[in-house]
């Protein structure tokens, strides 16, 4: 989080951010998350994967804090486990997200002869809308967590790239850009400390929600069953795998549910705080 | 139709259509029938799938069916054939005044014209091909096939509606795909709209059979002016759309799903029992299952209880059950079961040090279209992990699964299932030449003689030679048996539950 | 304005040919053999070659390439593997469910979203802004298909209020099958106005903003003549814009909302196309969704020059 530090820069970046109370309690809510899932190895009570047949679909409470799933595994373990996987493609997604549309946005909006050109290409990707092309092309790369990765990663990247262009178009018109070109500047040296530095803070809202969009997209594919493969517990095929059950057992697909919300939630509610302590205009309003 | 008025306006408006399925006091009856998935086609000689025989067997005959206890029955045969004391030639008197959907009336050219497309372009009449001389009308009414040796099986070939020995009017054949449906059935094509519907109605020139109801053998009475066919892929969208009384019946639904389609007033659940058998089938052409030894470890190793009971869910939907064919059934016995069930982990390991096993994955492929294949891979891959083997699992889509497990490079085992066929020889896993490649000098020299003898105790001891032979060299892996559930409106009554479940005499009281 | 339109219209061709591409590019790299596939389980290898040459998935890549420009300029987006017939034809036939379903969800989510929105952001910081936005934020985390099957399960199944699933089959006329859209429209539309609020909200926060706003207020003007007069006007152009915004949202939802409602739709094809590996058909509804979503575009783009003058090419 290099990012974050140069933000901090701001005065009164970290007091606006925390201002809000909702925007505190998010933090605080995903920082746990985060936290119970990286320490899954430790916090869990069973090994996620250990099967007990007989015991298929024991209601939370007995003997499995959150139940037991169709083939007697304990759901609390599968969900820290499956956590890993669900944010490992939340977190993947925007940062490769992120690197991919800074470079396309960059070089698009910095040389005008490769704007054209570019844009194009930004323009028919955003065509596709996201679920559809994600269909298309895990279908293609085969349900693996790498590959949704890289599917979600291949749909995210436009959108980046389209912010980072706008401001770049911008940036490299301003007098200061002009003076270091003038004075002999490297074109690299240009990119990185004059344009990327100041367009880093509406990326990084913007990856937050890509953080966000990618869980449910993630979510949406397993549930169509093109996502990932069911052997590996993701909170998307944890509610895909529970749906049959939803009578028997609708703790299964609550738990998981409620997992997904609660950190899509929460990056959203960052992500609103950090556009807002970024943008004075707005939070001056608040 | 009490539901229907709960509906807000608009929707009440669209149930009003649907409704009148279920009033039997409306002078029209139409079923709506939900089925897995969209029949790929409507030529029933070119499928085997179960969904395409579901739809096709209400418009397009064969001359031979199966009645309620997997007998062979005429259909649009008279009676059963006259067969030649050396079994090679059989003389079979066609129905007069059988009329095809387009007007023309059957006789033994359209049965001849039939059936040689059959021998060339279906599955399981290509099987047959050589075995067969000739197909010739000796009247307008009477044809007979020649063959150049007994051939046991054949009957039920020609009576079974998956890759079905279908009659034809003569003139729409020629050309590999049909380009119009023309059957003789009690039912004709009226609407095919991909993905929504089937919609068949019932056709005015059809002559039932005299003999009562029996399976699919016996009077066909259209009682229902319409049926339509909903492909609807998704179960728990069955389930639902069963218990909020859109849909007459519904074929295949989850197991977990029997308390609420018992609890329910609108429907009711319908158990066909059993169903079928689950079965792992083995590659003997590459790889790892071509080491016999190997093969008995992963024989030994498999916990069949666990397995079963995570796929099914409940102890009433399935059996732990050994020899091939079900209690009361001509074909069980109990040859070679001591080998089924062992659920031995230190057995196999004694087997995969005796094969000398070197650590290669075992590649079990399988799918989550049919999510009991996955259940018991996913049990039992903990199992042959336990064993001492490398399990890799590679989840396809069935359609991939489909293709796939032609390539003897790609996998060591495929996950499938069956249902008990009235013939054992419709399996045609047994043989060497099925994609399995299985071959063992005992066993083929058991199952030429299983296809040819006619005599049926003969029969039924060679069938036990075979069911032995398979537990000993594991050829391919029974893994039980299991029921199915499907579910149908409350009041409708004439469906016989079956694989392939017909509608024809199906009407409410 | 001539020029600027007509640049228009040639980027707009120039995307549709990258779309064209990528739809091909993507299609083609597909792995699954559709011949094995349509022959069924049973089907032999040499079967299946033979299909493949009959239905020219052997020849050269290029060749295929171009094949595939020129008959889609024509509008001929070539056959459907599995039903056998023109994807064009399979696509229409699907268009109906999908196309009422986005615009019932939008105008469902036009309603409940710009007024909320706009009042939101007008009384911005009170207790009716913030629980607006976090309802909002509350309804865009959570999986539509989640929020689908829960109405699905509680309000068709268990009260019967609307129809559980399906399009009304053969006897049903056209009020008949949009009555099965409803609870589908519903479920679409509250996920989708999450989307609108926020962008209704922000936008009028923006116009609020701005300078000949806070000039207004400066006279005098009361904060509710204000949005009334100045901020609701120029707020009409952010509002076209999220019509050309959500429509990739709309039919993202649609194809999961068809699945769970099993809706003959465009979406519910796609995911069946893919597990038959119906390569045309994937590849044609990738273009046709494409295309529309870059005429919307367009059009929103010429909407605003009639709008708002202000803004200058």
């Amino acid at each position: 989080m290099a990012a974050a530090s140069a933000l901090a820069e701001e005065p009164g970046f970290t007091r606006a951010l925390l201002a809000r109370r909702s925007v505190l309690a998010a933090l605080c809510v995903f920082l746990l998350i985060l936290a119970a899932v990286l320490l899954a190895t430790w916090i869990a009570p069973a090994d996620p994967a250990a099967m007990a047949v007989r015991q298929r679909l024991s209601p939370p409470g007995t003997g499995y804090l959150l139940g037991s799933d169709p083939y007697g595994r304990d759901v609390f373990s599968r969900l820290l486990f499956a956590g890993r996987v669900s944010l490992t493609v939340g977190a993947g997604v925007a940062m490769i997200a992120s690197v991919g549309g800074i470079l396309i946005g960059l070089v698009a909006g910095y040389f005008p002869r490769l704007d054209a050109p570019a844009s194009r290409i930004i323009d028919a990707m955003m065509a596709f809308p996201d679920i559809l092309l994600a269909i298309a092309l895990v279908a293609i790369l085969g349900g693996s967590i790498a590959n949704v990765i890289i599917a979600l990663s291949i749909v995210y990247t436009p959108r980046i790239a389209r912010t980072v262009r706008a401001s770049t178009l911008v940036i490299r018109e301003l007098p200061y850009v002009e003076a270091a070109r003038a004075l002999g500047s490297s074109t690299p040296f240009i990119l990185i400390q004059h344009i990327l530095r100041n367009i880093l803070s509406p990326i990084i809202v913007q990856a937050t929600f890509i953080f966000a969009y990618a869980m449910l997209a993630e979510a949406g594919l397993s549930f169509l069953g093109v996502g990932i493969d069911p052997s590996t517990p993701s909170w998307g095929t944890m509610i895909n795998e529970g749906r049959q059950y939803v009578d028997q057992a609708p703790f299964l697909i609550f738990f998981p549910g409620i997992a997904i919300a609660a950190s899509v939630l929460c990056l959203q509610l960052i992500g609103d705080g950090l556009r807002d302590a970024l943008d004075p205009r707005i939070a001056r309003q608040l | 139709m009490s539901l229907s008025f709960k509906w807000i306006v608009p929707a009440a408006l669209a149930a009003a259509g649907l409704s009148g399925t279920a009033m039997p006091a409306f002078a029209e009856t139409n079923l709506t029938v939900a089925i897995v998935g969209e029949p790929d086609t409507l030529d029933p000689m070119v499928s085997t799938k179960d969904v395409v025989s579901i739809v096709t067997q209400h418009f397009i005959e064969t001359l031979y069916t199966f009645d309620a206890s997997w007998d062979v029955a005429p259909l649009l045969a008279t009676t059963l054939p006259k067969i030649s004391a050396d079994g090679t030639l059989y003389t079979i008197e066609l129905r007069q005044g059988i009329t095809f959907h387009d007007g023309s009336t059957m006789d033994s050219a359209d049965v001849v014209a039939s059936l040689n497309r059959w021998l060339t372009v279906a599955t399981r009449g290509k099987s047959v091909a050589s075995k067969i001389v000739s197909v010739t009308a000796t009247g307008p009414y009477t044809i007979e096939i020649q063959l150049s040796e007994p051939y046991a099986p054949l009957l039920s070939l020609l009576a079974f509606s998956n890759s079905a020995a279908a009659v034809y009017p003569e003139e729409i054949l020629g050309a590999d795909t049909l380009t119009a449906v023309v059957g003789t059935g009690p039912y004709e094509v009226i609407a095919h709209v991909p993905d929504q519907y089937i919609q068949v109605g019932r056709f005015a020139g059809y002559v039932p059979r005299d003999e009562e109801p029996s399976g699919s053998a016996g009077r066909r009475a259209a009682l229902a002016d319409e049926i339509r066919f909903v492909p609807v892929p998704d179960a728990n969208t069955r389930v639902e759309g069963l218990l909020s009384g859109q849909y007459d019946y519904a074929d295949a639904l989850p197991a977990e799903s029997l308390a609420r389609v018992t609890a329910n007033t609108v429907a009711e659940p319908v158990i066909l029992a059993p169903f079928g058998w689950p079965v792992w089938a083995l590659n003997h052409k590459a790889g790892l299952m071509t080491n016999a030894d190997i093969r008995r470890a992963v024989q030994a190793a498999l916990p069949i209880d666990d397995m079963l009971y995570a796929a099914f869910g409940d102890d009433n939907f399935f059996m732990v059950d050994g020899p091939m064919y079900p209690e009361g059934w001509v074909w069980r016995n109990d040859a070679g079961v001591e080998n089924y069930n062992q659920n031995s982990p230190a057995k196999a390991a004694e087997y995969l040090k005796a094969g000398g096993y070197d650590g290669t994955p075992l590649r079990i492929l399988t799918s989550h279209q049919y999510e009991f294949h996955f259940k018991m891979a996913e049990v039992a891959k903990v199992a042959l992990e336990a064993a001492g083997f490398k399990v890799q699992l590679d989840v396809v889509d069935w359609a991939t699964l489909g293709q796939q497990r032609n390539d003897p490079a790609l996998w060591d085992i495929y996950i499938s299932h069956s249902p008990f066929l009235p013939e054992p020889a419709l399996t045609d896993l047994y043989a060497s030449t099925s994609r399995l490649g299985w071959s063992e000098p005992g066993k083929d020299a058991v199952w030429d003689k299983f296809t040819t003898t006619t005599d049926l105790a003969e029969r039924q001891a060679l069938f036990a030679d075979l069911q032995r032979a398979n537990f000993e060299d594991v050829g391919f892996i029974k893994i039980g048996g299991f029921n199915a559930l499907m579910g149908q409106k409350t009041g409708l009554q004439g469906v016989t539950p079956s694989p392939w479940p017909n509608f024809w005499n199906a009407t409410y009281q | 304005m001539t020029r600027y339109i007509l640049k228009r219209l040639v980027g707009m061709l120039v995307v549709v040919l990258i779309v064209l591409t990528i739809a091909f590019v993507i299609v083609r790299l597909a792995p699954g053999d559709p011949a094995a596939l349509l022959l069924g389980p049973d089907a032999t290898p040499e079967d299946a070659a033979e299909l493949r040459e009959k239905l020219g998935l052997n020849s050269p890549i290029l060749v295929q390439y171009m094949a595939f420009l020129g008959n889609a300029v024509r509008g001929d987006l070539g056959n459907s593997l599995f039903f056998n017939r023109p994807v064009t034809e399979v696509l229409l036939a699907r268009a109906e469910p999908t196309t009422f379903l986005a615009l019932f969800s939008l105008l469902i989510s036009l309603v409940i979203a710009v007024p909320i929105g706009i009042y939101a952001a007008y009384r911005r910081g009170s207790w009716l802004d913030q629980s607006a936005v976090s309802t909002a934020m509350l309804a865009a985390s959570v999986p539509s298909f989640w929020t689908g099957l829960m109405f699905q399960r509680y309000l068709a199944t268990e009260m019967g209020w609307f129809p559980a699933s399906d399009y009304g089959g053969p006897d049903a006329d056209f009020i008949s099958r949009m009555g099965y859209l409803v609870l589908p429209s519903i479920v679409l539309g509250i996920v989708n106005s999450a989307l609108i609020l926020r962008f209704t909200r922000a936008s009028m926060l923006d116009i609020l903003g701005e300078d000949f706003v806070r000039t207004a207020r400066s006279k005098g003007m009361s904060e509710r003549r204000v949005v009334l007069r100045h901020a609701l006007k120029n707020a009409a152009i952010p509002i076209i814009t999220i019509i050309g915004l959500t429509f990739a949202n709309l039919v993202s939802g649609a194809v999961v909302t068809e699945r769970v409602f099993n809706l003959p739709g465009m979406g519910n094809l796609v995911v069946n196309a893919v597990l038959r590996r119906d390569y045309p058909v994937i590849q044609g509804t990738l273009i046709v969704v494409a295309v529309l979503y870059v005429l919307i575009n367009l059009m929103v783009d010429l909407v605003y020059l009639l709008v708002d003058k202000r803004v200058r090419y």
